[in-house]
């Protein structure tokens, strides 16, 4: 019994000398999908053409309420620093966008 | 401003009363969870979708941005995988193949060369550190006044054991590195979806890089680190926050000057000097070690207790760059000293405390966990705010109701 119970601790003393090996092995994921969706508003359709390619709507909707200017910041950002491919016309409508979405607090469920 | 954004907002106002009423956050396969962040928006949806993982706060599905609720925390000092934070920022590959995968060792090095993981997993002793893995902006949302940026609870934080080789050893394979060397760089395989814009690269001072504690880790608690924590490989800094963990790691470059890319430059900065939301141009320094922090974990806000009783409170506290010295409890005026669990884990772990209190009297308002660390570095009383609501580590203060 004493025998039997020593001969594997023994192999197990013995592994552990060797440098041990790692074994990596391919990886892979499948990320569930998107379901946010922009509440109705105006420029919707541009923000979606324009914005939702690179990150999830939530990224800007989760935002506290912040200025335009602020807005007018965070899309330069985006363009300038970013290189989002957004033109005047499409930046200037997914501020609107925001600064209307952020002033009406009915897309957020009551608490 | 202009008549015709003038004409635009109008339109707007018109539009918005009837148009902005649904909803925006569409159900995951899970529920939603109320953040209290103050001003809002707070309600976030929480999801068991993401492969690998129990339920989590979904703060961005593309690319992820996952945090653990604060029930995560209230047991034990690791952080089970499936309840680790999930943070990044550009795209991740969603396969790897280990046999294809190259860690290039390159810039003010002896030879430059292209390691196999192997090759990286044969370049020196195994090790394992404990250590607290946080995210630079864990704790924004709460920020008051509110800043812009990834609006994370305080869930964006995670004790693991990291398994790897020192990253001193994976350097010398490429020879060594040249006695001029200011900062050692690293780069993933996550890269920009647009041209030109900047790849999130990040870099140690040479003397941080060469240090005992500094791997090159393949494994998360035993595990094999999954694609959503870095597979194949991940730098691991104890100490400091995860902005210098980069995952996925496919570039080791040896610089022999300052670090001027965007992500070291330009952000992951906070003011060297004390700034309030009307500050400009302020000198600012890369954020770097992490303060310490605590946490009561036995009881939330809100929560009731027996008046004439004695209160048991239970926590979790590290102490970032350096062990924890002590933890109190504190309110208003008074401080009661904590009783610090084992020292299971080393200095840069979790840790829990408890502490009874003989009787409950009345409410308990505004009461916290304070700790100090090695360095006699204790959690403020009021926030250091800093325009990108980073490293965050004010007092967290609950009010329990006696009844």
């Amino acid at each position: 019994m004493r025998a039997a119970l020593l001969l594997p601790l023994t192999l197990l003393i013995a592994a552990c000398d060797r440098a041990p090996t790692v074994n990596f092995q391919d990886a892979s994921i499948t990320p569930p999908d998107d379901p946010n969706e922009l509440p109705d508003g105006p420029g919707r359709d541009v923000v979606l053409e324009n914005c939702t390619a690179c990150h999830s709507p939530s990224t800007m909707l989760q935002q506290p309420k912040v200025s335009r200017e602020k807005w007018e910041s965070i899309i330069g950002k985006m363009r300038k620093l970013y290189k989002a491919p957004v033109d005047d016309a499409a930046a200037a409508q997914v501020v609107d966008y925001m600064v209307a979405i952020q002033s009406d607090v009915s897309h957020e469920a009551p608490r | 401003m202009t008549e015709g954004r003038l004409t635009r907002r109008a339109l707007i106002a018109g539009a918005g009363t009837t148009a902005l009423a649904a909803p925006a956050l569409a159900k995951l396969g899970g529920g939603m969870i109320d953040l209290a962040l103050p001003g809002g928006p707070s309600l976030r949806p929480t999801t068991p979708d993401f492969p690998g993982k129990r339920e989590m706060i979904v703060q961005r599905i593309r690319p992820p941005l996952l945090e653990a609720p604060m029930e995560a925390f209230r047991e034990g000092v690791i952080t089970p995988n499936d309840r680790h934070f999930v943070r990044w920022n550009w795209a991740m590959p969603t396969e790897v193949k280990a046999g294809e995968h190259r860690v290039a060792v390159g810039g003010a090095v002896k030879k430059a060369v292209s390691l196999t993981l192997d090759e990286i997993a044969a370049a020196g002793e195994h090790v394992s550190i404990v250590a607290v893995n946080q995210c630079a902006g864990n704790g924004r949302g709460l920020s008051t006044p509110r800043v812009t940026g990834t609006q994370w609870g305080n869930g964006a934080m995670a004790c693991a054991k990291w398994t790897g080789v020192r990253l001193r050893d994976v350097l010398a394979k490429a020879g060594g590195i040249s006695p001029r060397a200011k900062r050692v760089r690293f780069a993933g395989l996550d890269v920009p979806l647009t041209d030109g814009a900047p790849q999130f690269i990040k870099s140690l001072p040479t003397q941080m890089a060469q240090s005992n504690d500094v791997l090159v880790a393949w494994a998360m608690n035993d595990e094999p680190l999954s694609i959503l924590h870095g597979f194949p490989l991940r730098i691991v800094v104890p100490g400091w926050f995860s902005t210098y963990w980069v995952k996925m790691l496919s570039t080791i470059e040896v610089l022999e000057h300052e670090d001027e890319s965007h992500y070291m430059a330009d952000t992951y900065r906070w003011p060297k000097v004390p700034v309030t939301p009307e500050s400009k141009d302020f000198p600012t320094a890369p954020i770097t070690a992490m303060p310490p922090r605590s946490f009561i974990t036995s009881h939330a806000d809100g929560d009731t207790v027996t008046k004439g009783t004695p209160l048991t409170l239970e926590g979790l506290a590290f102490g970032g760059d350096k062990g924890l010295a002590k933890v109190e409890l504190v309110g208003d005026g008074w401080s009661v000293p904590c009783e610090l669990g084992p020292d299971e884990h080393g200095p840069y772990a979790f840790r829990r405390w408890s502490v009874t209190l003989p009787n409950v009297s009345g409410n308990l308002t505004g009461i916290g966990a304070k700790s100090t660390n090695a360095n006699g570095l204790s959690q403020p009383d009021a926030l250091v705010w800093n325009p990108s609501g980073y490293a965050r580590n004010v007092i967290e203060r609950i009010t329990l109701v006696a009844q």
